[in-house]
């Protein structure tokens, strides 16, 4: 529990709320230190459930989800298939049925524009657009049977993002809070870095949807100031002014004339945590103070705006990581053409999008290894589908739910491993099927979160991340 | 189990028949050991993860951990034929002919033979209970349900209780609570202070807090009338106010997801939404009673007549537009699934608003808590599928419409003298055809005679009747009358004028974004593609919109084909529609502006020479009757002898032109439904859009329905003309119902009282909270019916009991008995809404500009605010001045500002907001720069109005808490200010005071 939470008079302070709904998970030292402090005055204890700790012990403590906006290409980076060479022109309506595609502009079978390799003890097959991330590959656990349920790109990022296809439902990041509480005081226990591309769906990616606004995901750039409202105004100029002993001053006469409240104590009490915020922000995003080498490591001095752009993302991270923020998002820089969505030019835009990310990610999983962080972090990475292996016009994919790539690597992941598999063409997986809940089961999982047990009372139904799906993968958990 | 026992009986009969009773039952223990060791663990292996009890969900169904689950089968059949394998759906299963099952991967062939096998062999399986599991849910008892939970329950008349001498109760409501602290042994808190009140009266009222002159007015009035009679003078004032409309619109705005985007990959804008809120402002205003409200909700375009609003416009129809907020997505791969992604959302949000109740819930399965059946979410469906988004010149329509009967009945008339005088007539046969027999069997829509299909209208451009083959028309030509060689719906160029006002984007953005359909449209009864080649007959220039599925958001890259330009040198116009065969579409038509478009029919799956044959048989009768309009021109020309009809025709004219003066040319355009064709929706199973089932007729929910219709279910809107839905508008309004005014009067009390007796206030269901206080709720709804469904009357009676106006000083000892405050004995101090604070900033700064209504400002973008759709200027850090509610709700760009507080998110009915209280807050006030702004305006403005310091406390004070400071205040602040330069020190106090927690946690 956090020690600095002001006394809150003589009734149900939320540490009693806490012990008394959720049998005493409260005491652990996972619980929200920073986050939900209810109004129980006005509130009901169906909305002040919050933070109810983890099920089982945890594998790790935060989730980095590097978001590959757009659905990279799975038959391009992590699932060879040496028949689409074979069949590079044929028509795809001989070869298998053909679902409806978001275009409705079937090409031919197009082969994939790059070689694979295997790398590490486990040989590991990865395209040439991830050389860098190749060199991990006895890190990596890559599911190449994962689906999706949806074939547009908002449905699909929603559905990635929340567990449901329509827009307004809380995110997983916002999930997680809620379950675990944030380890910082001074930090949001969820942020979004924003390297340039919004996903299609907005903001509302980041929600908090129906709980509390306290869980939603902060915006963070990766640059100055990284969030809204951080950067201490005052009229007279300094840091931490006398101001706030006036207002604090104002706050005690009136809590004299109207009695003790605990939303009111809560409310000054933010007032502190947010003057440490103040500090604690400009301390983060000053990356100053990281030694050279460790700025080439993620590519902060590369020749590419976009891949110096997700380094100092891939950075961030890590210092989030290290105060203790919960779930950090990055999303992909904007590299001139479009996100991984290469409707058309598949080879020059998936070529410019892998060269954002590659060295930075690879630099990212070094770095937590050295760092010593490595295994208490849950690395994802997926996009919103995959592509079809059959080309949309000419040399462009269309979107594929049925079956693509996605990876984990870090804490309580078998590394070096591939969990199921799609058909021969890459089209459908067929061995191993996974859907996007599993992957949330399975992120929650190793948060030490049972994703049944994780519910919040919305609208006449106990909601979950994964509605009410969702099985763990369990080839990819380290035993 | 009885299925289980007789199979299992007439297996062992079988057996018996050839064998001794040894090698019987050798020959059944070796079959049964057959089955546990090859069957059952590949069944829980391969199956059970979907298929038994414990499963999260039970696919399709289908339970396989027993044996009466595989025989009764689920949602496709039986699943085994025991002893024969052939037959089985599981074999065409597991063998992925039909199902691909188990869906992880085909099982080893080994393993299907060995089920093959069990099944010839009779599929035995141990005589063993069926598993219930731990969580087995109620089965689904809608009566049982319905009988068992308090919400159904008929509203009764309470006795109020006899609480003695209590001096406390004021008025009725008062003695429901006292009687409650009584008997839990309460200490109430005392009562808060007239002007405690009056603050609380003003944010709860008008959402604003009061200004120093309105204060000063309410301390006269005190000293006048005593503070009592001031008290209930100012709750007067504040619902006369017009600023009530608005308060109260916000929190019903955020019920109907009110939003001006659609979200989703674009944000396209809704055009027109703001007239929806403007007039929810205006009923609040009006106080129009709760019921009529709620019918020109559902079925406002039904009403006749419609009510007149204060300001003198017919607006009942504007009332349905909240169908319409929700989201909204471009180019859906699955059309249909899309469609009942919406209703879904349309159905969750008007069952949740007016009913309390989450029935779409019930879309896929039968309710699991409450007495919902998935039929009775399709009986609902079944209302919306019947009807349809309509643009709506709302402020001519209702005037237009006398003028569009008064020409039908003048051209009808005077065609009539006319052609009795004339002496000419075209030569044709009695009732000639305009369709060739050719094309004939091909004709799906027909307007060619006036027995076809029938004119559903938007406005009245196409006219209310159909013209005939060689009917006599007036037009505006040099010879003003001509034999009509074409068939079918006519526009009249009378109404060529028409002038709608519209937000960018028309009336629906994207594609259908640039046409202009409201009051020129004509849209056809919906129909079934069974043909992907389908045409139109035309005439003139405009737009012709295949509407499938309700689906209107044409953007592409997939539906670009549902929208095809009519031209006006081309007799038809072609539809390729391959892509929605079995779907269901209406086309509408629409007039170019100022121009004219006739329709005579719609075809479907004819061939090039039908059509040919089509164009010969309309030629062939064109000469003919042209052979008349010639002599008709001759004779025009030279006769003397049409004197008569000249002068008649002059009439026709004049006439004419009277009326089209009275024409109401320029309207708005507000978001309306109307009525399409009365259809029942399919039962969706698992509310899969590709598995339908049997069709349910409209009807309201089956535990509403009295007891009488029940026995004998008599659906709505069997009248196949309309939807149906003015019926079930009555229904959801009858003092029958228990729910709807239970629901609306718990809202208004959890508004003001800050929990409602329920509190929940979205969902009545068995997942939601029981009420604290039921008898209280029934007296509440008995008094609301009694004052006519009046909101401000409610209010009125509720802000003058001593409930509320309880202080927060609470008894120690009552706050450790019941701290959530379930017994209302205090009166936590309650923090403003984002919308509530924004506001409040404006109104201390002096800034606020109170202008009630009209289009929204834009949304001003932070650079935090990104992604698609990302509007191209942002608009004012300060909203102009404007309050909250008329910030332009984007759903992709929602004010972070805003959501810091809460401010709800649009997606569903949100009747009870989050109030979460983070670090996010404080630093919204202490550093965002709209906050700066305000306390820049705010410090500037005390020293103009104080232009002595020593006041400028008191002022600020007064302004901001709408209260003098005491000495310690007035010391406090000096001894800062005195600390700090004189240039900044003011602006600090400004700023100290505003993130002081008073200024946003009303005592």
């Amino acid at each position: 529990m956090s020690p600095t939470l002001p006394s809150s008079g003589s009734w149900c302070s939320r540490r009693e709320m806490l012990s008394r709904c959720c049998g005493g998970f409260a005491a652990t030292a996972w619980t929200a230190l920073q986050a939900y402090r209810t109004l129980g005055e006005s509130q009901d204890k169906l909305t002040s459930m919050a933070g109810h700790g983890p099920h089982h012990t945890p594998s790790v403590r935060n989730v980095i989800f590097l978001y590959m906006d757009g659905g990279p290409s799975q038959v391009d980076t992590f699932d060879p298939k040496p028949l689409l060479e074979q069949y590079h022109g044929h028509s795809p309506s001989d070869l298998f049925t053909v679902q409806p595609t978001q275009f409705n502009n079937v090409g031919k079978m197009l082969a994939s524009p790059w070689a694979f390799q295997s790398y590490g003890e486990s040989g590991l097959p990865v395209s040439d657009l991830f050389t860098a991330v190749g060199q991990h590959a006895d890190d990596l656990a890559v599911i190449r049977s994962m689906t999706s349920e949806f074939p547009e790109h908002t449905f699909a990022n929603y559905f990635l993002h929340t567990g449901s296809g329509l827009q307004g439902r809380p995110s997983m990041g916002a999930w997680i809070n809620y379950g675990l509480g944030s380890e910082s005081e001074e930090l949001p226990g969820f942020i979004a870095i924003n390297g340039g591309l919004t996903p299609p769906g907005g903001l509302d990616c980041f929600g908090s949807g129906f709980l509390p606004a306290s869980y939603q995901g902060s915006i963070f750039q990766p640059h100055s100031t990284g969030v809204a409202d951080i950067q201490s105004r005052s009229f007279a100029g300094a840091h931490r002014t006398p101001r706030l002993d006036l207002t604090r001053r104002m706050d005690q006469l009136s809590q004299s004339r109207y009695g003790v409240h605990d939303a009111i104590d809560s409310a000054i009490h933010n007032d502190e945590l947010a003057a440490a915020m103040q500090l604690a922000v400009p301390d983060l995003m000053d990356t100053s103070d990281e030694p050279e080498h460790i700025h080439r490591l993620y590519g902060l001095d590369s020749d590419y705006k976009p891949t110096q752009i997700y380094a100092k993302q891939c950075l961030l991270a890590r210092r989030m990581v290290q105060r203790g923020v919960r779930f950090i998002e990055l999303t992909c820089p904007n590299v001139g053409s479009d996100r991984w969505d290469q409707h058309r030019d598949l080879k020059a835009g998936h070529e410019k999008n892998a060269r954002a990310v590659d060295q930075p990610i690879a630099g990212l999983l070094t770095d937590l290894k050295q760092q010593g962080l490595f295994d208490e972090t849950l690395v994802v990475w997926a996009g919103e589908f995959g592509r079809t292996p059959f080309a949309q016009g000419n040399d462009g994919r269309d979107h594929n739910p049925f079956g693509f790539s996605v990876w984990m690597a870090g804490g309580g992941v078998r590394g070096g491993m591939i969990h199921g598999a799609t058909d021969e063409f890459g089209y459908k997986a067929i061995e191993g099927r996974c859907e996007i809940h599993d992957l949330h089961a399975t992120i929650l999982h190793l948060l030490g979160i049972d994703h049944r047990r994780s519910t919040f009372r919305f609208g006449g139904r106990d909601m979950r991340l994964t509605d009410v799906k969702g099985h763990l993968i369990d080839e990819v958990i380290a035993s | 189990m009885r299925v289980c026992y007789l199979i299992a009986g007439v297996f062992v009969c079988a057996s018996a028949a050839w064998s001794s009773d040894d090698s019987e039952s050798i020959i059944a223990s070796q079959r049964v050991d057959f089955f546990e060791r090859k069957i059952r663990p590949a069944l829980i292996e391969h199956c059970f993860e979907c298929h038994e009890i414990e499963a999260e969900s039970i696919g399709g169904g289908l339970r396989l951990d027993f044996r009466r689950g595989l025989i009764d089968g689920g949602d496709s059949g039986p699943a085994v034929v025991p002893g024969d394998a052939a037959a089985s759906l599981l074999v065409e299963a597991i063998r992925y002919e039909s199902l691909e099952m188990p869906p992880q991967g085909k099982l080893p062939d080994a393993l299907i033979d060995d089920f093959q096998h069990w099944i010839d062999d009779g599929a035995v399986w141990p005589d063993e209970p069926e598993p219930i599991g731990e969580r087995s849910e109620d089965e689904f008892d809608l009566q049982r349900r319905r009988a068992s939970h308090w919400a159904w329950q008929p509203i009764r008349t309470p006795v109020v209780p006899d609480v003695g001498d209590s001096d406390w109760c004021d008025g009725t409501s008062d003695c429901f609570i006292a009687e409650r602290h009584a008997s839990a042994g309460m200490t109430v808190a005392k009562s808060a202070s007239a002007s405690q009140v009056a603050r609380r009266l003003f944010f709860d009222l008008i959402g604003l807090p009061p200004t120093i002159r309105e204060l000063e007015q309410f301390h006269r009035d005190c000293k006048r009338l005593g503070s009592e009679r001031a008290l209930a003078r100012l709750t007067d004032q504040l619902l006369a106010s017009p600023h009530f409309g608005e308060h109260w619109a916000r929190h019903w705005l955020y019920l109907v997801r009110y939003a001006e985007s659609r979200g989703h990959e674009f944000d396209v804008s809704i055009p027109n939404a703001y007239h929806y809120r403007d007039y929810v402002i205006d009923a609040l205003n009006d106080d129009v009673p709760y019921d009529r409200f709620v019918i020109e909700h559902i079925a406002g375009d039904l009403l006749d007549p419609p009510r007149t609003d204060s300001r003198g416009r017919r607006v009942s129809a504007l009332g349905t537009g909240f169908w319409f907020l929700g989201e909204g997505v471009h180019s859906p791969v699955d059309i249909r699934k899309d469609e009942t992604d919406r209703f879904d959302n349309m159905i969750d949000v008007m069952s949740k608003t007016f009913l309390g109740l989450t029935v779409a819930c019930a879309r896929c399965h039968d309710h699991k808590f409450d007495a919902i059946s998935s039929a009775d979410y399709y009986a609902l469906t079944g209302y919306l599928q019947s009807s349809d988004f309509r643009p709506l010149r709302f402020e001519t329509h209702h005037a237009n419409a006398a003028i569009d009967t008064s020409l039908a009945q003048l051209d009808r008339m005077m065609r009539d003298r006319v052609a009795k005088a004339l002496p000419i007539s075209p030569s044709v046969e009695d009732e000639p055809s305009f369709v060739s027999a050719a094309l004939q069997p091909h004709v799906v829509i027909d307007y060619t005679n006036p027995k076809g299909s029938r004119l559903i209208r938007n406005g009245y451009a196409f006219s209310s009747e159909t013209i005939s083959l060689g009917q006599l028309r007036f037009v505006d030509a040099e010879v003003p009358l001509r034999f009509s060689t074409f068939a079918g719906a006519i526009t009249d160029p009378i109404w060529n004028r028409l002038d709608s006002i519209h937000q960018d984007g028309l009336e629906e953005g994207f594609r259908l974004g640039k046409i202009h359909k409201a009051g020129r449209t004509l849209r056809t009864p919906t129909f079934a593609i069974h043909h992907g080649k389908v045409a139109a007959r035309v005439r003139g220039s405009g737009t012709a919109f295949v509407c499938v599925d309700s689906h209107r958001l044409v953007n592409g890259p997939l539906h670009g084909e549902t929208v095809v330009t009519i031209q006006p040198e081309s007799d038809w116009v072609h539809f390729a529609l391959d892509r929605y065969l079995g779907h269901r579409v209406h086309i509408e038509f629409i007039a170019a502006p100022g121009q004219t478009l006739d329709v005579a029919m719609v075809t479907t799956g004819e061939s090039d020479g039908d059509r040919a044959a089509q164009q010969r048989h309309e030629t062939a009768i064109a000469a003919t009757i042209e052979q008349s309009n010639d002599e008709l021109g001759r004779a025009w020309a030279n006769d003397e002898s049409l004197q008569s009809v000249k002068r008649l025709v002059g009439q026709w004219r004049r006439q004419r032109q009277q009326l089209a003066s009275r024409i109401d040319v320029t309207s708005h355009v507000a978001i309306t439904m109307a009525d399409g064709d009365g259809e029942d929706d399919h039962l969706l199973i698992r509310g899969d859009s590709s598995n339908p089932s049997d069709a349910v007729p409209r009807r309201f929910l089956t535990a509403i329905s009295s007891e009488a219709s029940l026995s004998n279910p008599v659906p709505m809107g069997s009248n196949a003309r309309g939807s149906g839905r003015l019926e079930l508008a009555k229904r959801i309004v009858d003092p029958s119902n228990p729910l709807t005014h239970r629901v609306i009067v718990n809202r208004i009390w959890h508004h003001l009282m800050g929990r409602g007796i329920v509190a929940t206030t979205d969902d009545f269901g068995v997942l939601g909270t029981r009420p604290s206080h039921a008898a209280l709720l029934d007296h509440l709804v008995d008094r609301f019916r009694s004052g006519g469904g009046s909101i401000k009357s409610l209010i009125r009676d509720l802000v003058r009991t001593r409930t509320y106006r309880l202080s927060g000083q609470y008894d120690f000892d009552s706050l450790q008995a019941d701290p959530s405050n379930q017994h209302w004995h205090y009166r936590p101090p309650r923090r403003l809404t984002a919308e509530q604070i924004r506001d409040a900033f404006l109104v201390v700064s002096g800034h606020v500009d109170r202008t009630i209504g009209g289009p929204s400002i834009a949304i001003h973008l932070t650079p935090f605010m990104t992604g698609r759709g990302r509007p191209r200027s942002s608009g004012p850090l300060d909203g102009d001045g404007r309050r909250s509610l008329y910030i332009e709700t984007r759903r992709n760009f929602l004010s972070p500002f805003m959501l810091a507080f809460d401010a709800p998110v649009p997606f569903s009915s949100m009747g009870r907001r989050n109030v979460s209280n983070v670090p996010a807050q404080s630093l919204a006030l202490m550093n965002n720069p709209m906050v700066m702004q305000q306390v820049a305006l705010l410090t500037d403005r005390a020293a103009r109005e104080t232009p002595v310091a020593e006041d400028r406390i008191t002022w600020l004070m007064k302004t901001l808490m709408s209260r003098s400071p005491d000495d310690k205040e007035v010391r406090a602040i000096s001894e800062f200010v005195s600390q700090n330069k004189a240039s900044e020190a003011w602006s600090e106090v400004s700023h100290a005071l505003i993130t002081a927690k008073e200024f946003i946690y009303v005592p």
